[in-house]
């Protein structure tokens, strides 16, 4: 498959999942979360779907384009591994939406990350919150959902906050 | 819309474009040139769709995966005014089709870039051969065809020459 069609799936899969999530969560208060900003495309789209929530951005560092940068008191930087136990202890369990685009096509580290971040948000997700990632997310405390018509499964992931 | 709705409708427009103008020059001899290698997505593409062309890519410097790169002998590193004008001494009048992915955010600077480029491009293009472009290109008498209807919400340019 050539790099353009790979592409395309890739975020047309993202824009689905987001939009299914948006809606699964349209109406609750609390946070969102986006693990990794990259260049800010969905959190762009996040921050069209929902302006009145505070979107607080994780990343190591901020690289996005000038009109899609969050303002300092949204703008968390450091390793996950540091700024999620801390953000844990800020919001603890208010979230509503979390996004994680956290792949780095490395398969080993985007594993042990992937196994931290589940456990990390585990901390920070209300009850009926919705997940939605670019890697398998398994914790006890998420159950993972459908995922909208045309995303292949494995593609990306949605899960909800709560046991079955 | 948001940049990520953006990005996916620029990159279908490339899609359809790309595909329509491939089966448009089935049957013409010639080169392709990529204007703007960039990450290497429509090089991949057109490479998959033209696996018997020659296809030149032309950029300032090359940052595509390596799985998107063309060979030493495929690229053409410089500013492209440069790269373009010295280009028409071999392949003048000879190549089948011209993908331009050259604009940037700053209107200006890709308004002035598309008006250099212009004749550069026009002397290269083979008689019916197709020029895909970004940004629109003022090349007098030339027909601006249509977008393909699987274009996503995002302009593009393609003309034909005469």
């Amino acid at each position: 498959m050539s790099r353009l069609d790979s592409a395309i799936r890739r975020l047309t899969a993202q824009r689905a999942c987001l939009d299914a999530a948006i809606a699964l969560v349209a109406g609750r208060d609390g946070p969102v979360l986006e693990l990794g900003l990259g260049n800010g495309r969905s959190y762009d789209h996040l921050r069209e779907a929902l302006p009145g929530s505070d979107i607080f951005v994780f990343d190591r560092r901020a690289e996005a384009h000038p009109d899609c940068m969050p303002d300092d008191d949204h703008l968390i930087l450091g390793d996950f591994r540091d700024t999620l136990p801390a953000a844990a202890a800020r919001f603890g369990a208010t979230v509503m939406l979390a996004h994680c685009d956290i792949g780095s096509g490395r398969p080993d580290a985007d594993a042990s990350l992937a196994a931290f971040v589940a456990g990390a948000l585990a901390g920070l997700l209300a009850p009926g919150a919705v997940v939605v990632a670019d890697q398998e997310l398994d914790a006890a405390a998420l159950t993972a959902l459908d995922l909208p018509e045309g995303v292949a499964p494995g593609r990306y992931f949605m899960y909800r906050a709560g046991s079955p | 819309m948001s940049r990520l709705q953006r990005m996916i409708d620029r990159l279908l427009t490339q899609r359809a474009c790309l595909h329509f103008a491939a089966q448009e020059i089935a049957d013409l001899a010639g080169p392709v040139f990529e204007i703007g290698l960039g990450k290497g997505r429509t090089y991949s593409y057109l490479r998959e769709l033209l696996p018997d062309r020659e296809i030149y890519a032309f950029d300032r410097e090359v940052h595509a995966p390596a799985d998107a790169q063309p060979d030493a002998d495929h690229i053409v590193l410089g500013d492209f005014r440069d790269a373009l004008a010295d280009a028409g001494a071999r392949f003048g009048g000879r190549v089948a089709l011209i993908h331009a992915d050259i604009g940037s955010e700053k209107p200006e600077r890709d308004a002035q870039l598309a008006a250099d480029l212009g004749p550069s491009l026009a002397a290269l293009a083979a008689s019916g051969g197709l020029i895909l472009c970004d940004r629109e290109l003022s090349l007098a008498a030339w027909p601006r065809l249509p977008l393909p209807s699987d274009a996503g919400d995002w302009d593009y340019f393609i003309y034909r020459a005469p």
